[in-house]
């Protein structure tokens, strides 16, 4: 008897203390890995501004994890060499937070619709809303471009006398590049997932309580996903920010270029500088993880996620 | 609430669509006052009043961008054009991204602009498909003539005895060599005379694998590889280009030379010594000799500032001098409403005065005969050699309708040999295969 | 009670049906006011463009002269299915392009089945990550952001750097492959990229699906006596199951449509090992000097064929009980 409880209580102990360790060896282990990913993350950007203080000429020399000789030229090169940087600044901006708060808002109605009501057609469109993002953009800018600027019919629409523009006439505009940007199916499609995610009781209580669909979705929906509209919004203001194609082919005139095509006038046709590229591009990476840094801060749980207090 | 949400979507598209609208040029009197940086240390402010009549011809001008520098070059010589011709506004319009979807892309909607680049290899597709306009009427008006120009480039953009663009600048291969590492190898240095033989016999003296240094860049690149078939007496395509010749005995024979030199390891591709582009590797020192376009020449300057290097017309082969010319001209779209105000405006750009400017800031070379002996060609050893490219055996970069499925092919068979080890014969025959094919489906 | 209903008979059958028709009326006329944005950029732009692009893939276009009806030789063309059979030494060359079958088709394939699993686990595991309580939370959070938000040209160029065969990674793992030029490497240099560009965005969106699953039913479960790895396996990916249907959706379609990393490192190379559908619609639509924008249309509806077939087996396999991926 006594030799059973015994080999037990060996036993026992053992595994104990390996559990023990591992619990204790855990949290480092974790930090490691968060750590050594966090790293990873860190070296393009890195590299980048490694790249960019140095000057021209010493790009490929050593040391190549430090910037000696340090120089700011080119970064001064940059905007001295581009003196419409401002302004593409500008329009960058203009157009990512118009398109931003548009899509937010359209994005989310739309989801909520797809995800809470029902109507006519609702399969349909919801499935020509994913087919739609299955066709790739190549094909699609030629049409899409027709009809955001020259139109469809070259020289409009003439019956009698009457010439009906069947374009919107957006070439050379900033509006051009918006317009197309208002809704986006990626966004609907994320809005819906997350409103389906979203516990039924809330709207249910509300709706007893006498509130309407436009009500409820704009005092007591919306509110709640304030996280998820937030992703959305970062998404899509960098996903406008950085957006190339599209601005390119409507946007003709130097004054109306965006950042990421003005910036691009330093890739050259034969050779490039990838210490003016690289320079050029920090200007274009740094106000979206500022915005980033500083919105983090509402990616909190949402009132849905701290639990339905019966009110 | 409801109302009104049902009133505010579509009064947001509405204010949107508003703000974007620009209302129309109205054409009247006004003063011009143009600023422009041209150089980084000298910053020159040009203020022009000039009086313009009311109803001025608009120029759409579209091109690649170019460097920032070169665009202020350019903008300074249409500030010029301006004040010499006051009916005339010049919209530039450079394009930063990729040139040909985006000029396609408009040519295919009707907006193309008016002036705008054309590469010699697109070329015959624009002229087949008529969407450039014959220019010989317009340049007899404005005393534009086709023999001030070297004859293989206003050539290279002539069809059928017409002709549809004006050259703006060119380039040809050089062979760009290192002067240290020849010193130090003890050899001469490379002249105009040099043949395959002295070629191979530098880039021997001069390899040492060991420290991954090599005595020729021998790219997979078909922009390098064709002036060999040429020296060898040679062809890619047929003179209409209705076939390909790039599996006859004189393409395989130089395909041969070509790559040996990599298979002896007295050459080598970037890859190998990590690198995408020689014209890095020959800056870093580890290339002895590459074969490159004048472009290489900025690109030093900048980037390896400290490269002592001299410049050569390509050496001969067995059959005599080869050359590639690649070459930009300005053309008119056939559907322009100012063909007269657009011939002016090409006729401006390259006047001798504008392409002295150009020449003299080292940005590109000129496709006038007048300056062949102009002072900085003297003074500049490097682009003198890389101009008289033109003139030794040089034929343009372009090889008919199907010219990026030859340069595919070519790459791949190259690339084939390099990196599969396939006989030389039978990667050709079959690039050659593959073209043909390609030939018959565009017919 | 009899004023808004004038002059209908009053029939227990009308008096029934009419509230609950008015209701269901209402609702899809306030569904459509929601969808109001939507809808009128689906009827200007998304129906017009895809049409027009249904059109032209009928069309031989090469973009310089309008296009000409050609009916489904484009499709033929494109398919090549004739590239598949067995042909001998000296057979005639192919009257189309087998880079589609031949390369294009499964490089995109084998790209999509190794990238999708590996970035939506990747992400997935992040998010989990930047969900607990940790120290510096909002620091690691955008730093594990960062790669979403460098553009693609410069997260190449710095990968090409940090890749060549004298570059930091062979250096560390004292390794001599040649990454980009390799037609063996190339490609998985490729798959590495994206992995790690997408991880960013891909947790981000997978935290917001965390921040929405409400912490009473975390409790409820802590009082039951679960551990932290049974709460994962019962009840927090089953609530992410919709999210997680939207994560590996997008990332189907993304996959299937790489392009961007291909067009600025390697155009398709060394030996097409890299060329994608993708890039394959753009060189037939704007790169090459014959222009086969017809062709490239075809090919984009193939492709969106493709994708949709992938899309509806991978929601068979996500979808539980209820709806996920339907509306």
């Amino acid at each position: 008897m006594a030799t059973i409880t015994q080999t037990i209580s060996k036993k026992e102990s053992f595994s104990d203390k390996l559990i023990a360790l591992l619990d204790r060896l855990k949290t480092p282990i974790f930090y490691v890995i968060l750590i050594s990913w966090a790293i990873l993350c860190l070296a393009p950007l890195y590299f980048t501004l490694i790249f960019s203080l140095k000057p021209v000429a010493n790009v490929y020399d050593p040391p190549l994890f430090w910037p000696i000789p340090f120089s700011l030229e080119n970064f001064r090169d940059v905007i001295g060499a581009l003196p419409l940087f401002p302004r593409w600044l500008l329009n960058s901006t203009i157009i990512s937070i118009v398109v931003t708060v548009a899509r937010v808002l359209f994005c989310a109605m739309a989801g909520y619709a797809f995800a809470r009501m029902e109507f006519p057609l609702k399969k349909f469109l919801f499935t020509a809303l994913l087919i739609s993002m299955m066709i790739p953009g190549q094909v699609t800018l030629i049409p899409n471009f027709l009809v955001v600027g020259p139109g469809i019919i070259r020289g409009g629409l003439k019956i009698g006398d009457v010439t009906i523009p069947t374009g919107f006439g957006l070439m050379d505009n900033l509006g051009g590049v918006i317009l197309p940007g208002i809704v986006a199916a990626f966004g609907i499609f994320m809005m819906t997932q997350f409103y389906k995610s979203i516990p039924k009781e809330l709207e249910e209580a509300a709706m007893i309580d006498g509130l309407g669909r436009f009500g409820i979705f704009f005092r007591i929906v919306l509110p709640i996903s304030t996280t998820q509209l937030l992703t959305l919004a970062l998404l899509t203001f960098q996903g406008e920010w950085n957006n190339f194609m599209w601005p390119l082919t409507i946007l003709r005139t130097p004054e109306n270029f965006t950042l990421p095509i003005g910036l691009n006038w330093f890739r050259g046709e034969y050779y490039t500088l990838i210490s003016k590229v690289l320079a050029g591009s920090l200007f274009n990476t740094l106000p979206i993880l500022i915005i980033f840094f500083i919105f983090q801060r509402y990616f909190t749980q949402s009132i849905a996620g701290t639990g339905l207090k019966e009110g | 609430m409801k109302t009104l949400l049902k009133w505010f979507v579509p009064l947001m598209v509405l204010s949107l669509l508003l703000a974007a609208c620009q209302p129309a040029a109205t054409p009247t009197p006004e003063k011009v006052i143009e600023t422009v940086t041209v150089e980084k240390e000298k910053e020159v402010v040009k203020t022009v009043e000039v009086e313009k009549p009311a109803e001025r011809a608009v120029v759409r001008l579209s091109g690649w961008a170019a460097s920032p520098e070169e665009t202020a070059l350019l903008q300074s010589i249409l500030l010029d054009f301006t004040v010499e011709n006051p009916d005339i506004v010049v919209k530039y319009e450079p394009i930063t991204g990729d040139y040909w979807q985006q000029l396609k892309t408009s040519i295919a909607s009707g907006v193309e602009p008016d002036v705008f680049y054309m590469d010699i290899f697109q070329f015959p597709a624009f002229v087949r498909d008529e969407v450039l306009l014959p220019i010989d009427d317009l340049m007899a008006k404005e005393g534009v003539k086709r023999d001030d120009f070297i004859p293989s480039l206003i050539d290279a953009f002539s069809e059928g005895g017409v002709t549809y663009g004006i050259p703006k600048d060119f380039n040809t291969l050089g062979l760009f060599y290192n002067k240290d590492l020849f010193a130090k190898a003890g050899i001469a240095e490379p002249t105009d005379d040099w043949t395959w033989d002295d070629l191979k016999a530098a880039a021997e003296a001069l390899s040492d694998p060991a420290n991954n240094i090599y005595g020729l860049g021998v790219p997979a690149d078909p922009g390098r590889f064709p002036i060999f078939v040429f020296q060898n007496g040679g062809s890619i395509m047929t003179e209409d280009y209705s076939d390909t010749l790039l599996d006859s005995p004189a393409a395989v024979e130089a395909a041969t030379f070509y790559t040996d030199f990599r298979k002896n390891q007295i050459g080598a591709i970037p890859a190998d010594v990590g690198e995408g582009w020689q014209g890095t590797v020959f800056g870093k020192g580890q290339f002895a000799m590459v074969y490159e376009g004048g472009w290489l020449i900025p690109y030093l300057k900048q980037q390896f500032p400290n490269t002592n290097y001299g410049v050569v017309t390509p050496p001969a082969g067995p059959k005599g001098e080869g050359n590639l010319i690649f070459t930009v001209a300005y053309v008119i779209s056939r559907n322009s409403k100012n063909p007269e105000a657009a011939m002016r405006v090409i006729n401006y750009l390259t006047s001798e005065k504008a392409q002295n400017k150009v020449l003299e800031s080292g940005f590109a070379l000129p496709t006038r005969l007048s300056l062949q002996n102009s002072e900085f060609l003297k003074t500049n050893p490097a682009s003198s050699a890389i101009f008289r490219g033109a003139l030794q055996g040089a034929r343009p970069f372009v090889w008919g309708l199907v010219g990026s499925d030859v340069n595919e092919q070519m790459g791949k068979a190259l690339e084939r040999i390099y990196l599969e080890n396939q006989a030389v014969d039978a990667s050709l025959k079959q690039a050659a295969q593959v073209i043909r094919q390609k030939i018959a489906e565009v017919k | 009670m009899t004023q808004t209903v004038s002059n209908r008979p009053a029939g227990l059958f009308w008096r029934k049906d009419n509230p609950e028709k008015r209701k269901k009326r209402s609702e899809a006329l306030t569904a459509y006011i929601f969808l109001l944005p939507y809808l009128f950029i689906f009827f200007t732009f998304t129906i017009f463009s895809i049409g027009y692009a249904f059109y032209l893939s009928f069309t031989r276009y090469n973009l310089l002269r309008p296009p000409e009806w050609w009916g489904l030789e484009g499709y033929r063309r494109v398919l090549c299915l004739e590239a598949l059979m067995p042909r001998g030494e000296d057979a005639p060359p192919l009257a189309c392009d087998d880079l589609f079958i031949k390369k294009a088709l499964p490089n995109t394939v084998k790209y999509t089945l190794i990238v999708v699993p590996t970035q939506t686990v990747l992400s997935l595991i992040l998010a989990f990550a930047m969900d607990q309580k940790l120290r510096f939370r909002r620091l690691f959070r955008t730093i594990y952001y960062l790669p979403s938000v460098t553009s693609s040209v410069v997260i190449s160029l710095i990968f090409v750097w940090l890749f060549s065969p004298l570059g930091i990674v062979n250096q560390i793992f004292n390794l001599n492959i040649n990454w980009l030029n390799d037609p063996r490497y190339a490609f998985y240099t490729i798959m590495i990229l994206n992995v790690f560009t997408t991880s960013g965005t891909l947790m981000l969106i997978f935290l917001a699906g965390l921040q929405d699953i409400p912490t009473a039913i975390y409790e409820a479960a802590s009082i039951d006596g679960a551990n932290k790895f049974q709460t994962l396996r019962f009840i927090t990916i089953p609530m992410l199951r919709p999210v997680v249907f939207f994560v590996v959706t997008v990332g189907l379609i993304g996959c299937f449509q790489v392009f961007d990393q291909i067009y600025v490192m390697t155009s398709g190379g060394p030996l097409d090992s890299t060329t994608t559908v993708a890039y394959l619609i753009y060189k037939w639509a704007f790169r090459d000097t014959t222009v086969k924008m017809g062709q490239a249309a075809a090919l984009s509806f193939i492709l969106a064929l493709i994708i949709l077939v992938f899309t509806l087996i991978q929601r068979r396999i996500i979808e539980g009980s209820g709806s996920v991926g339907s509306a």
